[in-house]
């Protein structure tokens, strides 16, 4: 193994966790030495700094390798280029990075070279590795789906446009996704070289109550669904007396569709150790727990990765950073559903119990895991706190709206041009993100509604899509911002189809524990069943109408409450076509069973 | 322990101990509330809902887990409370298998209760029928129509040693209503008699037709 960054540049550093290490630790390995000054140390970096840039002989290929891009053959990408190179023998480095979101060009590649353009090439194949690779040293680059910036000099270069110039690109603002597809998720090194822990540096400096100040300041709010105002829920667990406290790290996305975390924590996991330090730092925690899915086995790897690097260079463990402040994180990864991605049913299942949610009161903030002061928070606001801490609460609460600032990471899927993952300031329209980031509906299509916040969240008809993303207007229009999930849907999907799959989903997932959610969702799931066969009456809606607004009302969890949600909006925005179902008996988009039964009655 | 809390309960101010819950309140101030756990050291998981009381921010709050303050407000009869409690009833008793005339809880049901406070009608005279199964009347040989009634008189004729005549009307849930003939059959009476007896109050009764119908595929 060859001097990283995180290793001592000479005999005169001295940092050595835990007995003694380097408060500056951090700043030193971009901007050091600090401590001496010695032209050779400073060299080492230069050097080092250069071939992270651009691997270890000038040419480097960074591969996208995560549960997006694996999904579509990036693995048999990877595994061309590394033979590609082995065989013409070629110096090149080859280096896994995450994935950037941009679902659509998956699987992805980028070369990169000193003195050329950094060149992304889109939906590669394993048979166009090699083209693509000579034709780049060749200097040609007219093949590329984008420049990461132009440097110019390479042929076909204005052919191609940069990153910048893209519009899915340029209306994002990438804050907590800023490394997501650019660093090697394994590497602790590339993660400080682009700014990793100084916002931890610059908390363990600050008292605890000053790094809740800056949160408060920066309007950061849960990003889990409900935008509940950060800074609350961890001023109310500071100021519990107890002898433990617990930070717990919520990275199970219970919702279809929604993709956004898990491409965070596989793209940049050192993020959320990042921010759970700072966290618990601010609350005077001494654990943390990550709870991950089974769909998340990637994230869960990459992410014990980090914390065993983390605690290897003094970032994690004890006496961090010489400020005596100690934290430990562990990974919890269970068989995750639905259910568990409500807080306190998730708590259960950190608990070794089934995952059902509890009685509120106790909150958690007062009486959470094992009966401790918890601060849950979703992965993403904990990543936010971490790009907080770094940069500084008064850049930060620019962004987004009045009430709330900073970004989200929307996942947009469905009927769509560019499906992916997107960072966009918290009150962007819907129609932005929609239309011009996302490149509308596919040719030939045109969209009906969209699925805004996944399936507790409700569908929205296209007409009614310009407003804000942000916590407080969507509640007025019948839906939530959930998990930041919007779904396309387009004219050929049937809303009593849609909103019986939901439902569906629902009856499968409802953890059976209060009433008006075991039973009600079945009740509702068998009154669409009827409907969408032909059999319903006007009097069926009325009654999904009043189960909706009782299961809205009486359900223990947030879950339950959300589960009439898709079907309330959909009656509410697209009753037409329910009464063409109960009363015309068709199905205007012809896939409930109801049409093809008619189909066949006129053959 | 220090002094008592405070709690408005319908507008009726109540003194309760630290720690109690908002149930141990209205069962104080008076107000009649029926709840499936009782008590709120017995069972806490307030998963039945059927207790639900709204805070004046218009939350809906388990009376039965919600703990209570000083100063506390709670209404246990706004038009939202009544509205969830009928229809979460409603939907405890949709799968409930209701066979009255052989449950133990004959003539002391809580759902039989709450179901006739929140006007709810689909559980037989039975379940208030103060004849145990072994008195029954139906086991006598005579032909009462408490199985096929609904509820809600206190099975005023069955406690004086009469038949039920069937005058509050039938009950309309068809699963309730075959398993009754079948008992009735079980028993030795024909339906045809059933049917006679049942046209004396129901001869105008759109559920007639139906009834027959039901009876006829038993």
């Amino acid at each position: 193994m060859s001097w990283t960054l995180m290793n001592r540049c000479c005999l005169k550093c001295w940092h050595k966790p835990p007995d003694n290490p380097c408060p500056n630790y951090v700043q030193c390995r971009i901007k050091g030495p600090l401590c001496h000054d010695d032209p050779e140390c400073r060299e080492l970096r230069a050097r080092r700094l250069n071939e992270l840039e651009f691997g270890r002989y000038g040419v480097k290929v960074r591969v996208a390798i995560a549960s997006c891009t694996l999904a579509v053959g990036a693995a048999e990408v990877y595994e061309a280029i590394r033979d590609y190179v082995k065989e013409s023998g070629l110096a090149i480095d080859i280096s896994v990075v995450g994935c950037h979101g941009l679902d659509f060009i998956d699987p992805w590649i980028e070369v990169v070279r000193k003195g050329y353009p950094p060149a992304i090439y889109a939906n590669v194949s394993p048979e166009e590795v090699e083209d693509i690779i000579s034709r780049y040293l060749s200097g040609d680059v007219s093949k590329a789906f984008a420049l990461r910036y132009r440097t110019g000099n390479a042929k076909g270069e204005f052919h191609v446009p940069t990153l910048d110039e893209l519009v899915f690109w340029r209306k994002q603002v990438r804050l907590v996704s800023s490394n997501c597809g650019l660093i090697n998720p394994e590497s602790i090194e590339e993660y400080v070289v682009r700014g990793g822990y100084l916002g931890l540096a610059r908390a363990l400096r600050m008292r605890p109550e000053e790094v809740i100040e800056e949160i408060k300041l920066a309007k950061l709010r849960g990003r889990g669904g409900a935008g509940f105002p950060t800074w609350i829920k961890w001023k109310a667990v500071k100021d519990q007396v107890s002898d433990v406290k617990y930070v717990v790290a919520n990275a199970e996305e219970g919702d279809p569709s929604a993709f956004s975390n898990r491409l965070l924590v596989e793209s940049d996991p050192h993020i959320l150790v990042e921010g759970m330090i700072i966290a618990g730092y601010a609350i005077g925690a001494s654990k943390g727990y990550v709870f991950v899915g089974t769909e998340g086995d990637l994230a869960a790897e990459r992410l014990k990765k980090a914390i065993e690097e983390a605690k290897k260079y003094g970032l994690l463990g004890e006496n961090i950073l010489g400020s005596g402040f100690a934290f430990d994180i562990e990974i919890v990864q269970d068989a995750g559903r639905y259910t568990s991605g409500e807080e306190t049913a998730l708590l259960e299942e950190i608990e070794g119990k089934r995952s059902t949610p509890r009685v509120r009161p106790p909150y958690p903030v007062t009486k959470g895991l094992w009966g401790k002061p918890t601060v849950i928070n979703n992965v993403e606001t904990l990543a936010h706190a971490a790009v907080i801490l770094r940069d500084g609460w008064d850049r930060y609460a620019t962004i987004g709206t009045e009430k709330s600032g900073g970004t989200k990471m929307v996942s947009v899927s469905g009927s769509i041009k560019r499906p992916g993952v997107y960072e966009v300031p918290i009150g962007t329209t819907i129609r932005t993100i929609i239309e011009d980031i996302a490149g509308g509906a596919p040719e030939g299509l045109k969209l009906k509604a969209v699925e805004v916040g996944g399936p507790a969240g409700g569908f929205l008809p296209v007409s009614e899509i310009n407003i804000p993303l942000d916590y407080d207007t969507l509640p007025k229009l019948g839906v939530a911002m959930g998990s930041g999930v919007l779904v396309a849907v387009d004219e050929h999907k049937c809303m009593v189809d849609l909103a019986r799959q939901f439902m569906a989903f629902f009856v499968s997932e409802s953890c059976g524990k209060c009433v008006p959610c075991r039973v009600g969702t079945k009740t509702m799931l068998s009154i669409l069943e009827r409907i969408s066969s032909g059999k319903g009456s006007e009097e069926d809606l009325e009654l999904l109408k009043e189960l909706g607004e009782t299961l809205k009302d009486a359900c223990l969890c947030a879950l339950g409450n959300g589960a009439p949600i898709p079907v309330l909006s959909s009656i509410r925005y697209f009753k037409e076509e329910f009464s063409a179902h109960i009363r015309e008996k068709r199905c205007p988009a012809g896939i409930c069973p109801v049409s093809r039964e008619v189909v066949r009655y006129e053959g | 322990m220090r002094g008592k809390v405070k709690v408005k309960v319908d507008g009726i101010e109540v003194e309760v101990d630290p720690g109690s819950v908002v149930l141990d309140a209205i069962k104080k101030a008076g107000i009649p509330m029926h709840s499936l756990c009782q008590a709120g050291e017995l069972y806490r998981g307030a998963s039945c809902r059927l207790c639900l009381v709204e805070l004046p921010n218009g939350k809906l709050v388990p009376a039965c887990a919600y703990p209570v303050s000083n100063g506390l407000e709670v209404y246990t009869r706004t038009p939202r409370t009544l509205r969830t409690r009928r229809t979460t009833l409603e939907l405890l008793l949709a799968y409930h298998r209701i066979e009255c005339w052989i449950c133990k809880r004959k003539g002391d049901c809580i759902l039989v209760k709450m179901a006739n406070d929140l006007r709810l009608e689909g559980i037989p005279i039975c379940a208030e029928c103060p004849l145990h199964s072994d008195e029954c009347l139906l086991n006598k040989g005579i032909l009462c129509l408490g199985p096929l009634t609904v509820a809600g008189c206190e099975a005023e004729c069955p406690a004086t040693g009469g038949r039920c005549w069937g005058c509050r009307g039938p009950i309309t849930r068809e699963d309730v209503v075959v398993r009754a003939l079948r008992r009735y059959r079980e028993l030795g009476f024909t339906l045809k008699e059933v049917i006679e007896t049942a046209e004396i109050f129901w001869s105008a009764h759109p559920f007639l037709e139906k009834f027959k119908l039901l009876a006829e595929g038993v």
